[in-house]
């Protein structure tokens, strides 16, 4: 028995330290500079249409996302899905958001610029583009581990 | 207020709300540290289907939640003064003051390994899923009840996984009220070390699981000593610390990018490893057993995987308990881990039914057979079979174990194996199960996602083999007496020296120990 202890406790260390090394690896690998850099972009490009999103929605104004492109609706979510007042039933939303993919310019994120459309006195629409931030470059951001 | 100080601030509230209850079942002990935050997003958890429930302010419910379970607390210290932690933790003898300088060490050793692996969070990465849902989902729980049951229900809003468990987004929201710092960032620090606490309890298991043995194995007086009383042996005790330090270091490249860019496997995957510690691999006391009821409701509470798991852990739990009580015994024995199962299967049903009762977005699992459960159960097995290679480790080696082990294993107050791998097979089969019963197209989805949903199943066969390692050196260890008065007796540390005790020890938890 005193075997056998001898041989599983020396796998069970053996093993476990093995394995704690590598996984200490795979913890540094987070650290390396393109990490860095990645995860500063794609936080810089939400906070960007975060702002703009900001600068079109006044406080308490009902908003629908417009579902035209389903990347874009998963894009407007995760930048400013926390605080939008979601109208119920969208017909009734006040302000309809979009996203305008384009080539890298001043004063898109990435080439992404939010757009709300509303509609005036007569019926008239007036559409906005957001304003406040911009991330040079030309999107999209890199892609975070799904 | 900077991202790391509203994040201290956040864990110290969390910690504020879980601190009566859990020094109120858990005692005074190490673990009740890394615990409190986590008993605290428990209550935030529900604070939250409360809210959705009843309406109401989510802080509202959070701060009344807490007062409401202290108050209870003390109703129970008046009327039971024996409850209280003033005469020590139920069931545990005081410790020798080797035993208590290991767990002081174990737990500085676990702190720094977890602070150490935490060290991802200098990179500010916010995660797909984290940002998309987990550390967006906040904001509507800070939103006005009618508010809140629309971004629910909403069907233009297309995220299909608004219905997940709360927790994960309760404490990020009662980080972000308690602080005023709205931004995903402060949420993914929240969550990682959330994830910090759970990998410290679950290690912290492991410390005490070698401390424990250690005083276990004292506890038999040894043929050859007699009635000598015997000093708790050092080796289970350093194994202990040595095998838990060396766990958290595995845990954190087997949930790395995860552990700290806010997704929720992460955290219930830990917290049912830590269950399974203490509930299925530890000794049974109500200290023991209260700390896996608290990490049964933060895995049940985080996710549907986990949902799926912590119910079967708390079958699980019940069963060792009865098993321990004996059904044969007086009702009153297997009462209470009966009425702790249905209280716990209460609060855990309580979100999911309620997401069907509201008609949530994704309440509602598609069941599909479009591409044959045969295919789609043939892609879930190849695809996660890549990802469970520490299998091949740790099936011969609990094999060899329960065969030549089993003796030293039940000396030391070391659960039965087969507890812990039913909960590790519970957990392939929930999360197999979702996969293979899912709407989904089965290959980009098992590619997308399989590396953390395996998470849990790989961490807890680490810990059978991390709890086989301590066993083993408990079988190395031999207890030595206590130096008497005269000093006759030469005792000196306990040493690897010598064969385990040959005396055959009474199971220590019933039929399945």
């Amino acid at each position: 028995m005193t075997l056998v202890g001898v041989v599983v406790g020396a796998v069970a260390l053996v093993a476990l330290g093995g394995q704690a090394v590598r996984g200490n690896r795979v913890v540094g690998a987070q650290l390396s500079a393109r990490s860095v850099h990645d995860a500063s972009v794609d936080d810089a490009f939400y906070q960007c249409l975060d702002t703009q999103a900001h600068s079109l929605v006044r406080p308490g104004q009902t908003v629908v996302l417009s579902t035209d492109n389903l990347a874009d609706v998963i894009t407007m979510i995760k930048g400013f899905g926390s605080w939008v007042t979601v109208a119920d039933p969208p017909s009734r939303a006040q302000v309809t958001l979009t996203l305008h993919d384009g080539p890298a310019a001043p004063g898109t994120c990435l080439g992404t610029r939010v757009v709300a459309t509303t509609v005036g006195p007569g019926g008239v629409r007036v559409v906005r583009l957001g304003t406040g931030a911009q991330v040079p470059g030309q999107g999209p951001p890199p892609a975070p581990p799904l | 207020m900077t991202t790391a100080f509203a994040t201290v601030v956040a864990l110290l509230a969390l910690s504020a709300a879980g601190l009566v209850p859990v020094v109120a079942t858990v005692g005074t002990r190490w673990v009740a540290l890394p615990l409190l935050p986590l008993a605290g997003s428990v209550v935030a958890g529900l604070a939250t289907a409360g809210s959705v429930s009843f309406g109401g302010p989510l802080l509202d419910w959070f701060v009344g939640l807490a007062v409401a379970g202290a108050l209870a607390v003390f109703v129970v210290w008046v009327v039971r003064p024996e409850l209280g932690p003033w005469t020590g933790p139920a069931g545990r003898r005081k410790g020798e003051g080797r035993q208590r300088v290991a767990g002081a060490v174990g737990f500085v050793a676990v702190v720094v390994a977890c602070a150490w692996t935490l060290r991802g969070l200098k990179t500010p990465t916010v995660g797909f899923d984290a940002r998309a849902l987990w550390v967006m989902r906040p904001g509507w729980f800070l939103q006005s009840h009618g508010q809140l049951l629309v971004d629910l229900r909403a069907r233009g809003f297309v995220i299909g996984q608004s219905a997940y468990p709360p927790l994960v987004s309760s404490a990020v929201a009662v980080a972000w009220r308690v602080t005023g710092v709205h931004t995903a960032r402060v949420g993914v620090t929240t969550v990682a070390l959330l994830n910090a606490c759970a990998l410290g309890v679950a290690a912290v298991a492991v410390v005490d699981l070698g401390r424990d043995a250690a005083v276990r194995l004292a506890r038999r007086p040894d043929t050859a000593e007699g009635d000598v009383p015997l000093r708790p042996p050092a080796g289970p005790m350093v194994a202990g610390v040595v095998v838990a330090v060396l766990l958290v270091l595995v845990a954190g490249g087997v949930t790395e990018p995860f552990l700290t860019n806010g997704y929720a496997d992460p955290i219930w995957s830990l917290a049912a490893v830590g269950a399974v510690a203490y509930g299925l691999q530890s000794g049974l006391d109500r200290s023991t057993g209260a700390v896996a009821a608290v990490l049964v409701l933060v895995a049940g509470l985080s996710k549907n995987e986990g949902l799926v798991c912590a119910l079967a852990l708390v079958v699980l739990l019940a069963a060792r308990s009865v098993g321990a009580a004996g059904l044969r015994g007086d009702r009153t024995r297997w009462r209470v881990p009966v009425v702790v199962a249905a209280v716990e299967v209460a609060l855990l049903a309580w979100w999911p039914v309620l997401m069907h009762a509201i008609g949530a977005r994704g309440a509602s699992t598609a069941f599909t057979t479009s591409d044959g459960v045969a295919g789609r159960t043939s892609a879930v097995v190849h695809g996660m079979s890549p990802y469970l290679h520490v299998l091949v480790l740790a099936v011969p080696l609990a094999v060899v174990g329960g065969l030549a082990l089993s003796t030293v294993r039940r000396r030391a107050g070391v659960g039965n194996d087969l507890w812990a791998w039913l909960a590790l097979a519970v957990g392939l089969v929930a999360v197999g199960g979702a996969l293979v019963t899912g709407s989904g197209a089965i290959v980009p989805w098992i590619r997308s996602t399989v590396h953390r949903i395996t998470e849990y199943p790989v961490l807890q066969a680490w810990w059978i083999v991390g709890a086989w390692g301590v066993v083993a050196l408990c079988g190395l260890a031999r207890p030595r007496p206590v130096r008497q008065p005269d000093g006759d007796d030469g005792a000196l540390a306990s040493s690897l020296d010598g064969p385990v005790l040959d005396r055959e020890a009474a199971p220590a938890h019933g039929a399945l120990g």
